[in-house]
């Protein structure tokens, strides 16, 4: 079961966290013997279990701009699988288009995975389970969540490094809007909406244990995302077990301040570290690839003051 | 389900009507996929499918799992009229407006529906309570997106905004009752109606998003164009719906690159078929598809291949809707 029963526990009571940068520089290289080398480091306990990897499938996009690439998502089911797992799933829900069919295969997803039935899962359309929530922070107290969800042993947030226009950044916790299931709630599922971006982030995060994080950010997007920007080469992939951590070594690789992204801010306080003190850095440093990333015109108080910012 | 088409009669006959026939669950619903829990959504559409299929004899070889599946429908329906989208949910939604039409399909136009018609025209979006629409006065940002917040569709669920797809589908649920019936019928399917051209995408077709956001166009997608069409049959002199049945009729004849999946593909067929537009048979393309991935085993995309395989039914016309 992925609910999590960890302890909500804070900054100062958490040990220090590890997240990995790997540069590369583009989706021809060997991606799974590069997620694999990473995902030795951590000592992943998936030997003989169901690992569910959850992409950011948002949208049709032929030209690979949008979504999570499918090389990333073939070479991390290459990678769990060579680790041991028994199955490697790959399920998403997407928030506003409804033929997942169409969406996978306008990403040539078969070409990379090899057969979709029996491996690709539309997480809006999976039988649903009712899960109280472990916090609330929104107003919502339950979700209806996916079954195949709540039965890996194993789950893996496989988001696309990309700005987003209403919650700033989407990455590895925003990805997880994802497996609220459309076929319960509509496309888009706008009860998480009106239940407020962040605090449902917060709400899901706190309830549905994310057990390890791959960043897509060989080529991100920037400015109006998470759909309608610009595509931004930014060459990395970042790996962690800290979600938190993750997405704010995401978020200082953009160019941003995660103290300002609200919901890393309110994450930070009960499920994982923000503070660069507190995350160990595995692989090539910060500074090294820092790529300033454009935002809208709404979050341009997200930008740190020592990184010039993209015209 | 074995992989590949029969070689046998047509593929809706060798393929997709098998498939609903073996993926009716024992208590007589279908779920979204082969092997899951009944849902009103996919019970609905595999209803309006297998009535609508032509009979070729005296015998109604469906007639015993329209029976059952309709029954299923009929006991998950609440108290208040409404249905839910799984069996333990409590709380009514957009699936509604699709067992109601499924119940017209099949003439079960009694109690069940009156109730379910009457849950439709009492259940409001939530962006029209009074204090929403003043916070959004004082807080919205006119650049982020643009639209009529005064015209009210139905949502998803209680107690959220107004999108394209579900008012569509009430809009085709509440079709055939004579306006004269009642004043709410007359002033939900205006406001209803206006909502949907107010959301078109400013180069035709409609998106289950927003047309316009940070002043960027929204792409249209075939989904919501096609049911926002469908709706809309009675608009259908305007220009801007007959720019979007250009759109739609464009993305069908698209390249295959664009990401067409076979649920989109049978939709946009049936739309057309149903609004007179001239289009390629869907058979080879949804072939196709069905040999790459057995259409992921998605119930609504055989439920919807099949319609529009049968388009002698000129569906939604047949089954009690009107034109």
């Amino acid at each position: 079961m992925s609910i999590s029963d960890q302890p909500l526990l804070l900054p100062s009571a958490r040990p220090a966290s590890r997240v990995a940068i790997r540069q590369v520089g583009s989706y021809e290289t060997d991606l799974s013997a590069i997620i694999l080398e990473t995902l030795l480091e951590f000592r992943l306990p998936v030997s003989g279990k169901t690992v569910l990897l959850k992409p950011n499938l948002v949208g049709l996009d032929p030209g690979l701009v949008i979504d999570t690439h499918p090389a990333v998502i073939a070479a991390a089911r290459e990678a769990f699988l060579r680790l041991g797992a028994a199955r490697v799933l790959v399920g998403d829900g997407p928030a506003v288009e409804r033929d997942f069919e169409a969406v996978a295969e306008s990403v040539r997803l078969r070409e990379a995975l090899g057969p979709l039935a029996g491996i690709l899962i539309d997480l809006n359309l999976d039988d649903p389970r009712r899960v109280a929530l472990r916090t609330r922070a929104s107003n919502l107290r339950e979700l209806y969540l996916p079954a195949s969800v709540l039965q890996a042993d194993f789950v893996v947030s496989l988001p696309k490094l990309k700005t987003h226009h209403w919650a700033g950044v989407t990455l590895s916790l925003k990805n997880m809007f994802g497996i609220v299931p459309g076929g319960c709630y509509g496309w888009p599922k706008n009860i998480l909406h009106w239940a407020g971006i962040t605090n449902a982030i917060l709400d899901i995060a706190s309830t549905l244990r994310t057990d390890f994080a791959i960043v897509d950010g060989i080529v991100g997007m920037e400015g109006n995302g998470p759909i309608q920007g610009q595509p931004k080469p930014c060459g990395v992939l970042v790996l962690g077990d800290d979600p938190v951590a993750v997405d704010a070594t995401c978020t200082r690789v953009m160019g941003l301040r995660p103290e300002r992204v609200e919901h890393l801010a309110k994450a930070s306080r009960l499920l994982g570290h923000l503070d660069e003190e507190k995350i160990q850095q595995i692989g090539e440093a910060i500074a090294r690839v820092r790529t300033p990333f454009a935002v809208v015109d709404q979050f341009t108080h997200l930008v740190a003051s020592s990184v010039s910012r993209p015209s | 389900m074995s992989a590949g088409p029969q070689k046998t009669g047509s593929f809706r006959d060798g393929v997709c009507l098998p498939f609903l026939r073996d993926s009716q669950n024992q208590d007589g619903g279908w779920g979204y996929q082969l092997r899951s829990e009944s849902r009103t959504e996919a019970t609905s559409w595999a209803v309006i499918a297998l009535q609508n299929i032509p009979q070729s004899g005296r015998s109604d070889p469906w007639a015993e799992a329209l029976d059952r599946g309709t029954e299923w429908l009929l006991s998950a329906q609440l108290p208040d009229g409404s249905w839910p989208s799984h069996r333990s949910g409590n709380r009514g939604c957009w699936c509604t407006s699709l067992a109601l039409l499924a119940l017209k399909s099949r003439a079960a136009d009694g109690k069940a529906a009156a109730k379910a018609r009457e849950w439709l025209l009492g259940t409001w979006p939530a962006e029209g309570g009074i204090w929403w629409r003043l916070r959004n006065r004082l807080r919205s940002d006119p650049g982020l997106v643009r639209q009529n917040l005064a015209l009210r569709g139905w949502g998803w669920t209680p107690g959220t905004s107004s999108w394209v797809e579900p008012t569509s589908y009430a809009l085709l649920a509440l079709e055939g009752y004579p306006e004269n019936s009642s004043r709410s019928l007359r002033e939900r399917r205006r406001l209803g109606e206006a909502m949907l051209l107010d959301r078109m995408c400013p180069g035709g077709g409609w998106n289950n998003g927003n047309p316009r956001v940070y002043g960027v166009a929204g792409e249209p997608a075939v989904g919501p164009t096609v049911w926002a069409l469908l709706a809309l049959r009675r608009e259908r002199s305007r220009p801007e719906v007959e720019r979007s049945l250009t759109w739609l009729s464009d993305w069908l004849s698209a390249t295959p690159d664009r990401g067409q999946g076979p649920a989109s593909i049978a939709l946009a067929s049936i739309c057309l078929e149903t609004l007179g537009r001239s289009a390629a048979p869907p058979e080879p393309a949804l072939k196709e598809c069905y040999d790459a991935n057995q259409f992921l085993t998605n119930v609504l995309t055989f439920a919807w291949a099949t319609m529009a395989l049968t388009p002698e039914c000129g569906w939604p016309a047949c089954g009690g809707l009107s034109t």
